[in-house]
């Protein structure tokens, strides 16, 4: 793609011709340049299809035969305006508020505090005010700011007994005098701005009474609000009542929420979402504070917010431009690069438009020349001062919404900022749209039970959305390393150069052409998260998230579940004047039993299994069972009504009927699931591949929203747990997956006419399955859809039990471990579906999962249990011989406490390998790579654990018995054992008998210098005499043999070693210069090395046959 | 055809006590001359070798050298069926894949034999070079034996310092540090005398674990002589009557 597009279209017209284009003179050595890329981005391209790309190829084609000409010398001097013009966005349209409305789509919502009124606008007379700012897009591509006045943060208490309007005026004096007294300021007069008393209920607990009266309390500025909340919640620390009350502690109502979340809750505005200024009611701002296009001051009331499902136009995506950086540092030997010491080098920026199929923007901020790069800008600098300069500039000008790039929110912006700080370069962490905000680095931890706990800082940036994509996919995928290379090879199938950073320096200090080398590599970096957000879909994904569940985009990566569906409940329980009380959080709680399996009889099924699925079955089983917060009814409560009010859990809750008063949650999950069926709809009816993406990933939001209020109301530590609905859900489960064997064992047997008796052999959470005992595909379908019908018949609706598949054959192993062919279709099978089985999971070693992935297709695909037994002895025998790649074996895990209780092996190998040099030793929260090797009799395991890369360089023998034992042996032994009368035969016979056995390592020489390697007969152990040099007197019938063994040795591993050399060249990008890579996640990396390794062994051995030709 | 008969089945049992802990499984090379074995351990720390001469077995027979790849695991699990005053026969066919050993009782009213299958080990081979040493020490074995029991209470290094006047094995544990001097003895009949022939003072550290392990050997024969220099490996040799030796070398401790 380097040569296709160019990195500088125009985004006016007519400019092309002055375009300062990068050359296209670097032909020499290009040759072989990135072919592999090229193929695989194309292909990409004709996946996504999408319509605009032939124009988009022709417009760059034309400036490309137009520019080749004058390009070459156009850097960073002479042409500050041109290129300005190319990076900044259109100009604005002529906007009147009087005439023009304006509307935006909003991406970015945070609130400021503002000294003065501004006129016109609502709010107090005088001192600081909250004012919300929307940052967004228009539909012609110009970034707005709009500030949003006259909107006041609030909270409720209940109101006790004898309050009432008149005691208001008291309350907010004796309030307000409290918080000015905990708080002075000068900003504001009055913390407290007024009392309220509205009709509302709380959502607790079935209440069939009428409204109550609660007081809200609305103070001036958002930061307030803990301290406020705080005294009325322990009155009696403050010494603080409410006149003519006696001290007491309040319960307080939606008192935790984000002030912006507040803002668009109380708007009905989603995340993502399209909203409009009518003409007339907004201004443009006088004195602007932002770098934004249009900046406009408009009043809460009068502010419009479109929905993303009321019509097409508002469900399309605005054309946001999203900057994707990277940047090299050149560190000193030895140490990871420190911002105060170590200068940043590059810096690679790819700048495209969303719905556009290429980026416009290619270019490389580089210190000290830069060979040209085909495709993109190189921009040399020869100070590094100069260069960062040149780069805030650059993002300013750019001025994107999205900033994305991998692992840029933990280290490059936090470096940047650092190293400007070190620079003494004031300006540069003016990053943010709002021309007075300085970015700043927060260091925050993350955890939560699904992720784990993560370090990671926070750059301020208020506009600029930043979008870092390791978070995104740590989020949303689990493998086995999150580094870029291994990302990339995962979903791009692309490996990349991996150049560790200590070589950096040196093709740093190197020519033109090494920094170029360098800066192919940092572009390369950058170019990779773009496709990644492409391939992922993450923002048609993310934003449809956003919209459905009313959270700004970075609410997503920076926030746990919890707040999506708080959102939600909100926006809910507000229109039918419910509130949700704030609770202090608490680790502790009852457990509860979670969900139930029927155990498995296991066995190797070689007729068809039918396999039944109650579709969405927590969020069903809540819509059913109408559980909510405000269907709860308390045991003694339940005493006093009629049991045909309410609906007795099987764990022992009480919850009322939908004809007492329909639960907001399952009313939310109707909608979430009646949007999803719609968007489904939608999809199945679309064209156009720009909406079917967005249509794709809302169904996707739809249906992660449904599933994750059931883990709301089970987190203890969350926003509004409630264990009797999450314990009512999964008893419910059990109880269905019980009844569901009773009847279809009690119906579908040979006593009502079937030809055999069905039973359940498994069953777990959400699906059965069943031998219905016939033998064709056709048959087990027909009677599971029946089954389904039937058995459905007995639940309370939406509670649905659906046909899905067939299994046939089936291995079913253990509880959640089991293999399949998967029908859908009596004709053919669609894949084969694995389960908890070693191939899915990632704490095992790569040869694992090949193993039990080749033997599953050997045994259900090609239904031969003897290849499969005749491929596990082979590779086992490979493995004892130690003749298998070392990428094979290497094992992973997550480093992701700094302290242990007990001494663990990554742990441990991590601290070995930073005693070894901290630069490149493992950090917290990455994952650590290790083999086993050989060690003392007994020794434990983290003992025996070793960097891969060490155990390449030094020739460590493995401890391949470990791999035997410990890693094949028992997921193996459960594949095999439903199948093979003594599986265990596997592991022992002649295959195990040949081993290989440790070979003095070159590192060991200052230990055993007194040994020199014998020469020894290669055929029996005779030592060999002066003049022979291969084989003894007694073996010489045998050296013929043994010199052609040897030399097709060599060969084999002579072809061996020039494909996986190739490979990297190719990777690489260049032919005629040396490959530097040493990139950890690459299979091809260790394979190399250990070829290299092999080869040179066997060439000696080769050569001592000393045959002249 | 290779067929070798020893009079005392324990001498192989007692041989095999020191060297099992340090390698699973190792090959016995048999040739005319006699069995040797050379064996390092997985950490590549020390190094066994082992000779057993042709001469010393009540007979011997080995027409072509062949290597008996054998798992020490199984090999002494083997012996434990064997009597301490049992003959022992090792057999083996050329180019086979098993070997038998035979155990019979002194009065032969008891014949047991046993089949093993042979492991394909695949390892370099060594030449041990004649180096300068510093000091030679040759003290009775159970002393040695008690000396590293005595000081494994206390670390896991030890220090061994010879000079003419004797050899100090120090060491220093977070309990606290012990030393131990032996000196040459003159009176005493040879086997229990301790003798140092020293050319140059020497000091250098061990791991106690290993040497304690060597150790074991000592029913093998009363005395045990250490060769000690500064730039190799020390060489730990206990002598088997009549028959040949059983050696381990061990790399210094570096700091």
């Amino acid at each position: 793609m380097y040569k296709k597009g160019l990195q500088l279209k125009p985004s006016g017209s007519g400019t092309a011709k002055a375009a300062p284009t990068p050359t296209s003179s670097y032909k020499s050595g290009g040759g072989g340049y990135d072919d592999e890329d090229d193929e695989d981005f194309d292909d990409e391209d004709e996946e996504e299809d999408f319509d605009e790309e032939e124009e988009d190829d022709e417009v760059d084609q034309d400036e490309y035969d137009d520019d080749t000409g004058d390009a070459m010398d156009t850097g960073a001097d002479d042409n500050s305006s041109k290129q300005i013009f190319l990076w900044s966005r259109k100009p604005v349209p002529n906007l009147n508020p009087r005439s023009n409305s304006l509307i935006f789509q909003q991406l970015e919502v945070d609130y400021a505090e503002l000294k003065e009124p501004v006129e016109g606008m609502p709010g107090p007379k005088a001192g600081s005010r909250p004012i919300v700012r929307l940052f967004g897009v228009t539909k012609e591509g110009n970034s707005v700011l709009c500030k949003v006045h006259g909107f006041l943060p609030y909270f409720f208490i209940a109101c006790p007994p004898n309050f009432d309007v008149t005691h208001c005026k008291s309350f907010k004096e004796a309030l307000n005098e409290m918080m000015m007294s905990k708080m002075p300021s000068q900003e504001v007069t009055d913390i407290v701005v007024s009392i309220d008393i509205f009709q509302k209920k709380s959502i607790m607990g079935y209440n069939p009474d009428p409204l109550t009266p609660f007081i809200m309390i609305t103070l001036i500025l958002p930061k307030y609000v803990t301290k406020c909340r705080d005294i009325l919640e322990n009155g009696h620390k403050y010494f603080f009542e409410i006149p003519g009350q006696p001290v007491r502690q309040y319960q307080t109502y939606e008192s935790n929420i984000p002030f912006a979340l507040r803002f668009l809750i109380d708007k009905t505005i989603t995340g993502c979402s399209w909203v409009e200024l009518p003409a007339t009611t907004y201004k443009l701002s006088t004195t602007p504070v932002s770098t934004c296009q249009i900046e406009v001051e408009t009043s809460l009331d009068t502010l419009i917010a479109h929905s993303p499902d009321s019509g097409e136009q508002w469900s399309a995506l605005a054309p946001f431009r999203i900057l994707s950086f990277d940047i090299e540092c050149a560190g000193r030997k030895g140490f990871f690069p420190e911002a105060e010491k170590d200068p940043v080098i590059q810096i690679a920026n790819i700048v495209k438009n969303q719905g556009e199929q290429e980026p416009f923007i290619r270019n490389i901020f580089t210190l000290k020349g830069c060979s040209s790069i085909v495709g993109a800008h190189v921009i040399p600098h020869d100070k590094e001062v100069d260069m960062l300069k040149a780069w805030r500039n650059f993002v300013i000008q750019v001025d994107p919404d999205l900033i994305i790039g991998y692992n840029i929110v933990n280290f490059d912006l936090p470096y940047l900022i650092g190293r400007a700080r070190a620079l003494k370069i004031n300006d540069f962490a003016r990053l943010s749209r709002i021309k007075s905000t300085i970015s700043k680095v927060k260091s925050t931890h993350f955890s939560s039970s699904n992720l784990g706990t993560r370090e990671s800082k926070e750059v301020s940036m208020p506009g600029r959305t930043q979008f870092d994509l390791i978070q995104a996919i740590q989020r949303d995928h689990k493998l086995s390393s999150y580094s870029l290379n291994n990302v990339s090879a995962h979903f791009l199938k692309e490996q990349k150069e991996d150049v560790h950073f200590s070589i950096i320096s040196d093709l740093q200090n190197g020519d033109d052409d090494d920094r170029r080398r360098l800066a192919v590599y940092c572009l390369k970096d950058a170019l990779l998260p773009v496709k990644l957000l492409d391939k992922l879909m993450l923002l048609f994904n993310y934003t449809e998230m956003a919209r459905v569940t009313g959270v700004p985009l970075s609410y997503l990566l920076g926030r746990g579940e919890g707040v999506k569906v708080l959102s939600q409940l909100y926006r809910k329980a507000m229109k039918e004047d419910f509130l949700i009380p704030t609770y202090k959080v608490s680790t502790k709680g009852p457990k509860y039993k979670g969900a139930i399996v029927i155990e498995p009889t296991t066995g190797f099924y070689d007729v068809p299994i039918a396999t039944l699925d109650f579709t969405s079955l927590y969020p069903s089983i809540m819509m059913a069972h109408n559980l909510c917060y405000s269907t709860l009814i308390p045991a003694e409560e339940a005493k006093k009504l009629q049991p045909t009010d309410y609906t007795l859990t099987p764990s022992g809750d009480y919850f009322a009927l939908p004809r007492l008063k329909k639960g907001l949650l399952p009313r939310i999950l109707e909608e979430l699931l009646s949007a999803r069926k719609k968007a489904k709809d939608d999809l199945k009816n679309e064209t156009d591949p720009f909406k079917k993406a967005v249509l794709d990933g809302r169904q996707l939001a739809l249906k992660i929203s449904a599933n994750s209020v059931y883990g709301f109301t089970g987190a203890r530590v969350g926003k509004l747990p409630c264990i009797e609905i999450s314990r009512s859900v999964t008893s419910f489960g059990r109880e269905m997956l019980d009844t569901t064997k009773r009847i279809v064992e009690s119906n579908y047997n040979i006593a009502n006419g079937y030809k055999h008796d069905a039973v359940i052999i498994y069953g777990d959470t959400d699906s059965v399955m069943i031998k219905f005992g016939v033998s064709t595909v056709a048959e087990a379908m027909e009677l599971g859809r029946h089954a389904s019908k039937e058995v459905t018949k007995h639940f309370i609706r939406p509670i649905n039990l659906d046909f899905e598949k067939v299994y046939y054959p089936y291995l079913l192993m253990a509880k959640k471990k089991y293999a399949g062919l998967f029908w859908t279709k009596p004709d053919t099978f669609d894949k084969m579906d694995v389960k908890g089985l070693e191939n899915v999971r990632r704490d095992t070693c790569p040869l694992v999962r090949n193993v039990v992935s080749v033997i599953l297709r050997k045994l259900l695909i090609e239904k031969d249990i003897k290849m499969a037994e005749e491929y596990t002895k082979s590779i086992i025998s490979d493995l004892l011989q130690n003749r298998l790649d070392i990428s094979l074996l290497v094992i992973t895990k997550a480093l992701s406490k700094t302290e242990y209780k007990g001494r663990v092996v990554h742990n441990e190998l991590a601290q070995k390998m930073r005693a070894r040099d901290p630069s490149t030793a493992p950090n917290l929260g990455d994952r650590v790579p290790y083999v086993v090797i050989q060690g003392l009799k007994g020794a434990p395991i983290y003992e025996k654990a070793e960097d891969p890369l060490y155990v390449l360089e030094h020739n460590i023998l493995l401890d391949t018995q470990y791999y035997l034992d410990k890693q094949l042996k028992a997921p193996l032994l459960r594949i095999f054992k439903p199948c093979l009368p003594n599986p265990e035969a596997i592991f022992n016979g002649e295959h195990t008998r040949t081993i290989a056995q440790a070979t003095l390592s070159t590192n060991n020489k200052g230990f055993f210098g007194a040994l020199e390697k014998k020469k020894v007969c290669m055929s029996c152990p005779n030592t060999l005499t002066d003049e022979e040099s291969t084989v003894c007197k007694n073996c010489r019938h045998r050296e013929p043999d043994l010199y052609q063994t040897c030399l097709s040795n060599v060969t084999a591993l002579e072809d061996k070693f020039s494909q996986t050399w190739t490979q990297c060249q190719r990777c690489t990008g260049s032919l005629h210069q040396p490959v530097l890579c040493s990139n950890r996640d690459c299979p091809i990396f260790y394979m190399r090395t250990k070829v290299q390794f092999d080869l040179v062994e066997a060439k000696k051995t080769l050569d001592r046959f000393n045959v002249e030709w | 055809m290779f067929e070798a008969r020893l009079l005392k089945a324990s001498l192989l049992k007692k041989i095999l006590e020191p060297i099992k802990d340090l390698v699973d499984s190792a090959n016995f090379d048999c040739s005319p001359v006699g069995i040797s074995l050379q064996a390092m351990d997985s950490t590549h720390v020390t190094l066994i070798t082992l000779l057993l001469r042709s001469d010393g077995f009540d007979s011997y027979n080995c027409d072509r050298s062949l290597s008996l790849g054998l798992s020490l695991v199984s090999l002494n699990k083997i012996l434990k069926c064997a009597g301490n005053d049992d003959f022992l026969t090792i057999k083996a066919r050329d180019e086979a894949d098993t070997v038998t050993f035979v155990f019979e009782s002194p009065k032969s009213d008891r014949i047991s034999d046993f089949e093993v299958k042979l492991l394909e080990l695949k390892n370099d081979q060594y030449n041990i070079r004649d180096s300068d040493y510093s000091a030679v020490v040759k003290m009775p074995s159970a002393e040695l034996q008690r000396i590293c029991r005595d000081l494994s209470i206390m670390g896991e290094n030890v220090t061994i310092t010879a000079n003419k006047e004797g050899v100090k094995f120090s060491v220093s544990g977070d309990s606290g540090s012990g030393n131990i001097t032996v000196r040459p003895t003159t009176d005493t009949e040879a086997d229990l005398a301790t003798t140092i022939e020293s050319k140059e003072p020497v000091v250098l550290s061990f791991a106690l674990k290993f040497l304690s392990n060597f150790t074991k050997a000592t029913p093998l024969s009363p005395t045990v002589k250490l060769t000690i220099s500064e730039t190799d490996p020390i060489v730990i040799e206990y002598k088997i009557d009549d028959i040949g030796y059983l050696r381990f070398f061990l790399a210094p401790k570096m700091d």
